[in-house]
Formats: C-alpha cells, sequence, structure tokens
C-alpha cells in the first residue's frame, strides 16, 4: 500500500510509546489511585489491545469497519474505567486518566483509514468520553479540560488531512509510472518500427516506383503505408504541448499520401483544439477537391507557415486549375463545397480563405487562421 | 560514401550510385566509423543516414566538414525528423532527401550536391522559413543578431515549399534560373552564418575563446 504503510507504522509507534508514558504516569501519580492494582490491569489490558491492533492494523484487508469500531470501544472502556481506579478529586483536576495519551490511538487510526471526518468523528466521541469523566459531578468546569479533546480533535483532522493527501499523491504517482512506462514502451516499438519496417517500406516504394506496372501500384501502396505507419508510431522530437491546444501539424502530417507533401517548421504550430481541428477539416476539403476535380496522379503541397499572430496554410496543386469563374457559379449552383467547407469554416474561426487558380496553373487556396486572443 | 545502418539501404544506395557512375570510396553503418575514414577515403559527397546506431548524422555532417571542409554532405532522411534535418542543415549539411524519393531524384540530388548546389526540397524550404521566423521571434536572438530574409527570398521559399520547380519559379517572377537558385543558396548561407556566429558567442560565454582562437588550433567548425 506504498504511502499508507508507513502511516499504520507510525500509529502503531505512538500506541507502543504512549503505553510507556501511561506507566510512567501511573508509577508517579500512585498516590492518586484507590484501586491501584486494577488500575495496573487496564494497563496491561491496554498492552494486550494495542498488540492485538498492531498485528491487525498491518494487514490491509483486517482494517475493517469492525476492527475500527471495536478500538473505539475498547479504548473509551479503558478511559472510562478511570472512574473506578482513580480518586474522584484526582480526576476533577485534570489529571490525566488511565489511559493518558493513549486514547489518540483510534483517533489516527479513523483518520488514516477514512480521512479527516472519520477521525474527527472518533476524537468527539473520545472526548464526550473524558468529559464526562472529568465533569461526573459538574463541580469543577474548567478550561484546561478541553485542552484534551480540542488536541484529540485536531490531530483526527491533521492526520486525516495527510492521509487523505498521501492517498492522492500515491495514485497520483501510480498514474505518472504507468504513463511513463507506457510512453517508453512506445518509444521503444517506434524505434523499432523505424528501424525495421520502414525502411523495407520505403525501399519496396522506391524499387516499386522504378520498376513500373504493377510494381509501380505496389509501390504506391507501401508509400502510403510508410506514411500512415509513421503518422501513427509518432517518430521525430515530439514536445509538449499546453493543455487545450494541439499541434497543427500533427493532425495535418495524417493527410500526407505519396502524393500529398506536407511541409511543415520543426517546432510544433500551436492552436487552440477548435481551429486546429476546423483547420485540418478545411485543408482535408481541400485535398478532397484536388482529388475529385484534378486527374490521378496529381500531386499536393500543403505548407503551414507559423508568423505569430497568424498560422497561414497554404495548400497548392500541380492539376489543371479551375476556370474563372467556376467556383462562383458552383455556389450559385447550391454546390457549395468549397465555400462552406473551407470558406465558412475559417471565417467561424476569424480567418480568411483565397483560392488562386487559373487554366493549366494549378490551384492555390491559402488560408489565415489568427490565433485566438490575437487580431489578425 | 555512403552512411546507413540499414545494410539493405546502404547496398541499395551504393549500387544505384556505382550504376550512375559515382565512385562509391566507402559504405559504412557507423557515423564514428565514417568520421574515422574519411581521411583515408576523401570523399567528395558523404550521403548519410539522419539515424545512426551510434552518433546522429548532425554528429557525422559537424565531423565531416570539420576533418574535410571541401567535402559535401547529403542527409538521406526518412520523413517526421523536421528538427533532426534542420539542425543538419544549420551543421553544415547541403541537403536532405527523403527516402521515399526515387532513385531518378535521388541521383539528381547527389550530383546537385557535388556540384556545390543546395538541395532544396520542399520540406527543407518550409523548414528554413520556420527557421528564419523562429528566431526572428525568439527574445534569445534578440532579434537585432537574428539574421533576416529579404522579402524575395521569403517568396521563393514559400514557392519551393509549395512544390514549385526552380523553373517555374524563374517564371512566375520573371527572373533567371540562376537567380532563383542564388536566393535559395543565400537563405541557406545565412543559417551557416548564424550558427557558426552562435557558435563563437557559445565559446566566448563558456570561456572556450583562448583554445578555439588559437591558429590551427582547431577545424573549420562549419
Amino acid at each position: 500500500m506504498g504511502l499508507q504503510a508507513p502511516l499504520w507504522r507510525a500509529i502503531a509507534a505512538y500506541r507502543f510509546a504512549s503505553l510507556a508514558y501511561a506507566a510512567v504516569l501511573l508509577v508517579l501519580n500512585r498516590a492518586d489511585y484507590s484501586h491501584l492494582p486494577w488500575a495496573w490491569v487496564i494497563l496491561a489490558g491496554m498492552v494486550a489491545w494495542t498488540a492485538v491492533t498492531t498485528r491487525a492494523y498491518a494487514v490491509p484487508a483486517r482494517r475493517t469497519h469492525t476492527l475500527l469500531a471495536a478500538d473505539l470501544l475498547v479504548t473509551a472502556a479503558a478511559l472510562l474505567s478511570t472512574a473506578a481506579v482513580q480518586y474522584a478529586a484526582s480526576t476533577y483536576q485534570a489529571n490525566m486518566p488511565v489511559t493518558a495519551t493513549w486514547i489518540a490511538g483510534p483517533v489516527l487510526a479513523w483518520a488514516v483509514a477514512a480521512g479527516r471526518r472519520a477521525g474527527m468523528a472518533a476524537a468527539i466521541a473520545l472526548g464526550i468520553c473524558d468529559l464526562i469523566l472529568v465533569h461526573r459531578s459538574l463541580v469543577h468546569i474548567e478550561g484546561p479540560g478541553l485542552n484534551g479533546p480540542i488536541l484529540l480533535l485536531l490531530s483526527g483532522w491533521v492526520v486525516g488531512y495527510v492521509s487523505r493527501l498521501a492517498t492522492q499523491a500515491e495514485s497520483a504517482l501510480q498514474r505518472a509510472t504507468e504513463i511513463e512506462a507506457a510512453s517508453r514502451e512506445r518509444e521503444r516499438i517506434a524505434r523499432d518500427i523505424h528501424d525495421s519496417v520502414l525502411q523495407v517500406l520505403a525501399l519496396v516504394q522506391r524499387r516499386g516506383t522504378e520498376a513500373g506496372g504493377e510494381a509501380a501500384e505496389i509501390g504506391r501502396l507501401a508509400g502510403e503505408q510508410e506514411a500512415a505507419l509513421r503518422t501513427l508510431i509518432g517518430t521525430g522530437s515530439e514536445q509538449a504541448i499546453p493543455f487545450g491546444e494541439l499541434d497543427l501539424r500533427t493532425l495535418l502530417t495524417r493527410d500526407a499520401t505519396a502524393l500529398v507533401s506536407v511541409i511543415t517548421p520543426a517546432e510544433p504550430v500551436r492552436l487552440s483544439g477548435e481551429a486546429a481541428e476546423q483547420t485540418a477539416l478545411a485543408v482535408r476539403a481541400a485535398l478532397d477537391n484536388v482529388r475529385q476535380h484534378c486527374g490521378e496522379g496529381t500531386h499536393a503541397w500543403v505548407l503551414v507557415e507559423d508568423e505569430g499572430a497568424v498560422v497561414t496554410v497554404t495548400i497548392r496543386d500541380d492539376g489543371t486549375g479551375i476556370p474563372p469563374g467556376r467556383l462562383a457559379d458552383a455556389a450559385a449552383d447550391g454546390r457549395l463545397g468549397v465555400s462552406h467547407a473551407i470558406r465558412g469554416r475559417i471565417r467561424d474561426l476569424g480567418g480568411s480563405a483565397s483560392v488562386n487558380s487559373g487554366p493549366g496553373a494549378g490551384t492555390e487556396v491559402r488560408l489565415r487562421i489568427p490565433r485566438a486572443g490575437q487580431m489578425a | 560514401m555512403v552512411v546507413d545502418d540499414h545494410p539493405m539501404w546502404r547496398d541499395a544506395v551504393a549500387r544505384d550510385l556505382a550504376d550512375a557512375g559515382f565512385e562509391v570510396v566507402a559504405a559504412l553503418g557507423e557515423g564514428a566509423s565514417a568520421l574515422r575514414v574519411i581521411g583515408a577515403a576523401q570523399p567528395d559527397v558523404v550521403v548519410a543516414d539522419l539515424r545512426l546506431p551510434d552518433i546522429s548524422g548532425v554528429e557525422v555532417t559537424r565531423g565531416v566538414l570539420a576533418a574535410r571542409p571541401a567535402a559535401r554532405v547529403l542527409i538521406l532522411s526518412a520523413s517526421g525528423e523536421q528538427q533532426d534535418v534542420l539542425d543538419a542543415v544549420k551543421a553544415g549539411a547541403a541537403g536532405y532527401i527523403l527516402k521515399s524519393a526515387s532513385r531518378a531524384e535521388f541521383l539528381d540530388a547527389v550530383r546537385r550536391t557535388a556540384a556545390g548546389d543546395a538541395v532544396f526540397t520542399p520540406g527543407l524550404a518550409g523548414l528554413v522559413l520556420g527557421e528564419f521566423r523562429r528566431l526572428a521571434a525568439s527574445p534569445a536572438t534578440g532579434g537585432q543578431h537574428a539574421p533576416q530574409l529579404t522579402d524575395r527570398e521569403a517568396e521563393v521559399l514559400r514557392m519551393v515549399a509549395t512544390g514549385l520547380s526552380y523553373k517555374q519559379i524563374a517564371e512566375r517572377l520573371v527572373l533567371s534560373h540562376r537567380t532563383v537558385q542564388n536566393h535559395v543558396q543565400n537563405t541557406l548561407t545565412k543559417l551557416h552564418l548564424h550558427n557558426r556566429v552562435e557558435l563563437v558567442r557559445y565559446a566566448i560565454e563558456h570561456g572556450l575563446d583562448s583554445a578555439a582562437g588559437q591558429p590551427g588550433s582547431g577545424h573549420d567548425v562549419g
């Protein structure tokens, strides 16, 4: 149980130390006791109970509600038995009961087992017993008599808080360890794939393209799989991205194929999650257009530039180009593909999209996306 | 000279080069051994994989140019290694070509490297554009020491980055092919220069200047 175990050991140590203290007090204050032998019997019982609880609390499975309740009851009984063995006068003078500080044991146990509320509940229960003991005759109601219960209450609160903190720290540590192990493993797999499968796929692509015919098709497929696999294992230096932001490069690199080159800076291009995803969808729409309207084998390039306040994405193809007026006609016909999927998305982000094309000159779509909070 | 740890690739690249009439003086699988034989092999062009089992392609680039400043390094890279590619180019590599490039593209790149031209793929143009932006925006360089691209250079780089050939760029901008090439080459020269200035500044800041400043004590760091 990691961090909990030391807490339980500390409680056990506290119980034995407080037993020794109770014994010393019993020897020193023996004059206050009307039934001294019985006081020693109570102390012997406390020793036995301490031994039992120490063994029981050491095993997580035995830390049951029953044990905790029994612990509280036995301790309360030992505390209240003081009334039978001590002269009443000495109790009124707020002398230590026979249990002395030993009564804090169950408070600490409850606090560690179930948090600060449980610890305080145990403290209040024992505090009431203590007050009953001191004010049996309601003669002396004085401030010092409250010190013990208040200290008990505070220790229940503090230990419960620390225990909860330890549990949380432990689970956080465990999560971090798991994540680290997983990412280590992922890195190892990525390295292995990079050194073996990716090299072969790249070679197949190269050789296949040279051989032509059916082999070229195999080569093209190998190239696409190489790009897909590489994206999947995410090789290359990955830098931490703040929560809520995305690296536009990661999203766009997924669209890279043998015919689509995605060109980016070496550093992450950070955008808010929403902006990055909408931009990626707009780029995908533009690439879909290239596939639909230009012939097979048309190359496309996606260039990502980070200009600080604005991120620019340029999508250029070497296709036939769009005849002048064609886009306006399409929009008028109700075919909103380009206008809606690209312009609409970028306008919603507060950016702008422009299309440059001429017959035979390919098409260039330029998207400008302002960074959130900064005006373009 | 070919440096690649994957035997299939090493053999394929060496064979392609030999078939195309190049003399392959050495084909090795490790960066350190490549640097050891560089003096004996005297290569004009070193084709190096970016990822090697011992030292990185960036260090190979640095080591090759230190031992043999006349040599030119062409980095062979898988995609998705942008930062490493950029570091290699800043360390003096003449360019990089993706492993997915065709044999014709690869041989063309080696020929251009041998001729002393930068091999500027769209990917590299994008990286260089990004690097100039980063340098201009970075507070460490203070902006004033940061190298800047002229508008024309940025325009040309952007065109290279979106897949236009030098010829197409020359037509669009009504420039000569050679001028376009010069613009591209200039951007690299600026980066190399800046990298060297940074190295010297680093050396001075860390008290290494006395050693580095002695005549004949070291090699060309670029």
